[in-house]
């Protein structure tokens, strides 16, 4: 068995930081390349490993393709890394083949898009506190401002309780096991470490392509940092459960509309898979990720074929046998590592809470974050053929009813269809808005600490 | 029951004439590929899949040279002769400006005869033909998803009344509704079923071949063993020749893929040199053109679910390999899928080139190296100057739930099959 250099690695790869209630991410643009340099220098010591669990703050750093090239890599350098990470989620291509169109439109983009100033670095800071992230931060601050860099933006986080995201749903519960932690996991979910993290053998049982730089592996220990940042309208969500589920006549009907939101998400508001337990949520299934649609659910009549968890990891279930099916899904995994960000609407985060206010001031949302060795075969491949593929499953013309871009831009068609399977015939709704929209995003590379000293003596 | 075939016009074009046709094929991409004027693919209406293909100045694997060539090819509903006849009839002067660019074509003016003429004589024989979709005609293909798509509006619709009915009533009121809609008058009768005459030469033949097989088992045991022996000694002979795939290739071949449903595939690849490898390579793709109507008739090739068609071709005086297909979803994801369900078969069928990975007895490694295969693969994937599909919207899987659905509606079913009927929608 391979050994993980976790000291090389930096932490936030191997770990999410539950106990650091407080993070921020600054989105930094290089003005100055060899201040630059001096500032990662004198950085570099305070990144934190992965060999260790932080108690007082964790500091992470990842560059853009723009960013390395910014710092001087070389073109043969440069050339050496893949072609995802080299275009970015920008260009005409990937806007079609993820799906950002209408209000995820790159051109609308706060930052990383086409319009905006190039990304280059991205610093990441996590405190316990709010008042320990603070001074964390203008710490941090005080220094990048005198070495030759700008702050295009800070992006601020919030910590939701019961590790809630804005619609009031659990979020982070099914991630991959790394293999080489060591950690046992539940059969089928454990990956093979090359799938995060570079320099380990992936689930092909190859080492990952990687960066460089004349003799020396650039992206041993390193990863491939996906951000998205992800709007939530969290008034048009319950508003919507609330039209399509109220009685002609009557009152709405709160329960229903907790049953709608949960069958497009595929778990219940505290977690508890619906394939595990379609009619109620159950405080014992919370976590629960043990389960599977092919073998007691293969006609989505609990978990809809459609629903956001069931096509974000089929698992058992892709049309093949479930062996080859969990092999497959396997080599399209990623490790979540997301945060949210704005008020919440409800200080609660209980679903009926939230659905239950009349107050949705603010921007809110998700700032999307997932780890992956190989870009086009994991971020991508999740949401090009199964998050935004309208065949999904044997479907006619669903997406994603929770993050899905139904935008056509030849139809001038901004809804989707969400299906429900049942005994019989089906329910069908077919005016599913987009609830979620892309506000920024770009592709890092996060290197590993020996890598991170060589970019900045280059 | 219709039955499809496999048109491939392979032609060598004429000296520096190579850029006009590609020129032309942008021109056609620009105006819009079904209802371009030169060839207005929508028309043909026994055309499922369809594309023209620029190969360019190549060399073989012992370096000689290879003229630019133009690939024309249809997927389309048999017989040949009217397909031909609708091509001419419909397309006629539009290919024949394209073909005057080729070798040996008639100098005159516009001439129908002449033009059928050039298509049947050159037209090159598929070595393996595989059909996902079923037989189904075009026309049949768009129809039976224009019913699906009718009955679901329908139960829109109606969802209030027939919301609490047993499954058997709204079943019935459902085949009611498609016996009273005048456009679909044509669903309220099943597709025929083959005749006897073709179950009995499709099992005839797949009798005939089996007993032949039983009764030369041994000797056929004998010079497989042989041949596997030699195979051996040329894998372990011939060296490793990886293929790394450039940044600018890769990114031309990606930014093409712009269909949402579904995409296209077309591979050039030199055959190994020397004449076992070619007898094995066509040995091995004909008895697959033979056994792939019985092994892959429902929709899966080895497994995969996503391929519509897909044809290999040996061109050139057996000197290269033309594999071209037409799936569902992205390039990607039908790459991966070799590697993931069907990495044997496929790699004995592709080993024969040159740069695929390394095998052992032809099953063996080869696309096991997911990364050696990926590379090879897109390595030899080239640009396809023009690509036209009928029924864009319908996926594989798609085709086949929708000829159950029209299945559904005739024959007698109790309420349990009523209602795994109804959950087709």
């Amino acid at each position: 068995m391979e050994q993980l250099e976790t000291k090389d690695i930096q932490g936030v790869i191997i770990r999410g930081y539950a106990h650091f209630h407080a993070a921020c991410f600054s989105v930094l643009t290089i003005t100055d390349p060899s201040a630059a340099k001096k500032w990662i220098r004198a950085l570099s010591p305070q990144v934190t490993g992965g060999h260790i669990k932080p108690v007082d703050n964790a500091l992470h750093i990842a560059f853009t393709f723009d960013g390395l090239k910014s710092l001087g890599l070389n073109k043969e350098t440069l050339n050496s890394f893949p072609l995802e990470f080299e275009d970015g989620m920008t260009t005409r291509h990937k806007q079609q083949f993820l799906g950002d169109f209408g209000t995820s439109d790159p051109v609308n983009w706060i930052w990383g898009g086409k319009t905006n100033e190039p990304v280059h670095i991205l610093l990441m800071m996590y405190a316990p506190d709010a008042q320990a992230l603070i001074s964390f931060y203008e710490k941090q601050k005080s220094a990048w401002t005198v070495s030759g860099m700008t702050e295009l933006l800070e992006l601020k986080t919030t910590v939701l309780p019961a590790r809630k995201e804005h619609f009031g749903f659990h979020d982070g519960i099914a991630q991959p096991i790394i293999k080489g932690l060591k950690k046992t996991g539940v059969e089928g979910n454990t990956v093979a470490t090359g799938e995060f993290i570079l320099g380990y053998k992936n689930e092909y049982g190859q080492y990952p392509a990687t960066p460089q730089s004349g003799n020396l592996d650039l992206g041993k220990n390193g990863s491939y940092l996906v951000f998205r940042q992800l709007q939530q309208d969290v008034e048009s969500f319950w508003r919507y459960m609330d039209d399509s589920t109220r009685p002609t006549d009557g009152e709405r009907d709160e329960k229903e509309m907790l049953r709608l939101a949960s069958k497009m998400l595929g778990r219940w508001p505290n977690g508890t898979p619906l394939v595990l337990s379609p009619d109620n949520q159950r405080p014992d299934l919370k976590e629960a990720d043990n389960f599977d649609y092919h073998a007691s659910d293969a006609d989505g009549m609990k978990c809809p074929f459609g629903a956001h968890v069931r096509r974000s990891n089929p698992r058992y279930a892709l049309d093949t046998d479930p062996r080859t099916s969990v092999a497959i899904a396997n080599k399209h995994r990623i490790l979540r590592r997301g945060r949210s960000y704005g008020t919440p609407v409800a200080p609660s985060m209980r679903a009926e809470d939230i659905l239950k206010s009349t107050d949705y001031e603010g921007d809110r949302g998700l700032h999307f974050l997932c780890f992956n060795a190989d870009i086009g075969r994991q971020f991508e491949f999740i949401q090009n053929a199964w998050i935004n593929n309208p065949k999904f499953g044997g479907l006619y013309d669903e997406r994603d009813p929770l993050t899905g871009n139904h935008h056509r831009p030849e139809e001038n068609k901004t809804t989707g269809t969400f299906t429900i399977q049942r005994p019989g015939l089906r329910m069908r709704y077919n005016d599913v808005p987009e609830f979620v929209s892309v506000k920024g995003g770009a592709y890092f590379f996060m290197p590993g600490l020996k890598a991170l000293s060589h970019l900045s003596s280059i | 029951m219709t039955s499809h075939g496999a048109l491939s016009v392979v032609v060598n074009i004429k000296p520096r004439q190579e850029q006009l046709l590609i020129d032309t094929f942008k021109q056609m991409e620009k105006v819009e590929v079904d209802t371009n004027h030169l060839v207005p693919f929508r028309l043909i209406t026994t055309i499922h899949f369809a594309r023209f293909v620029v190969l360019q100045k190549d060399e073989d694997a012992k370096g000689h040279a290879i003229p630019a060539r133009l690939v024309f090819t249809t997927n389309y509903d048999l017989p040949l002769e009217n397909h031909l006849q609708q091509l001419v009839q419909i397309a006629g002067e539009g290919l024949w400006q394209i073909f005057s660019s080729c070798e040996y074509f008639p100098a005159s003016s516009y001439n129908p005869e002449s033009l059928y003429g050039y298509l049947q004589a050159n037209n090159q024989q598929t070595e393996t033909f595989y059909v996902g979709r079923g037989n189904r005609s075009v026309d049949q293909v768009e129809k039976e998803n224009e019913l699906r798509t009718a009955i679901e509006t329908f139960i829109d619709q109606e969802e209030h009344s027939l919301k609490g009915e047993k499954p058997g009533v709204v079943r019935n009121k459902i085949i009611e509704f498609v016996s009273k809609r005048p456009d679909l008058a044509w669903a309220t009768t099943p597709d025929p079923a083959p005749s006897m005459g073709w179950m009995t030469s499709f099992y005839g033949k797949m009798i005939g071949v089996i007993l032949l097989t039983l009764l030369f088992s041994p000797l056929i045991l004998l010079l497989v063993i042989v041949w596997m022996l030699i195979m051996l000694v040329h894998e372990l002979r011939e060296a490793d020749e990886p293929d790394p795939v450039t940044k600018e290739h890769a990114r031309e071949l990606i930014a093409r893929e712009t269909g949402v449903v579904q995409t296209q595939f077309s591979a050039l690849g030199n055959i190994k040199p020397g004449k076992f490898r070619l007898l094995t390579m066509l040995f091995l793709l004909r008895m697959t053109n033979f056994l792939a109507p019985y092994l892959f008739s429902k929709g899966k090739l080895s497994g995969i679910p996503t391929v519509h068609f897909a044809r290999w071709l040996i061109i050139n005086d057996g000197k290269q390999m033309l594999f071209l297909s037409n799936f569902d979803g992205n390039s990607e994801g039908y790459l991966r899928d070799f590697i993931h369900i069907a990495a044997k078969q496929l790699t004995l069928m592709f080993c024969h080139t040159v740069g695929y990975p390394k095998t052992r007895l032809m099953v063996f490694g080869g696309a096991k190296d997911a990364k050696g295969f990926m590379d090879w693969a897109r390595n030899k994937q080239i640009v396809t100057n023009i690509w036209y599909s009928a029924n864009k919207d319908v996926t594989v899987s798609n085709i086949f739930h929708n000829s159950k659905v029209r299945d559904g509606l005739y024959k007698e079913m109790n309420e349990a099959e009523a209602c795994k009927w109804l959950q087709l929608f």
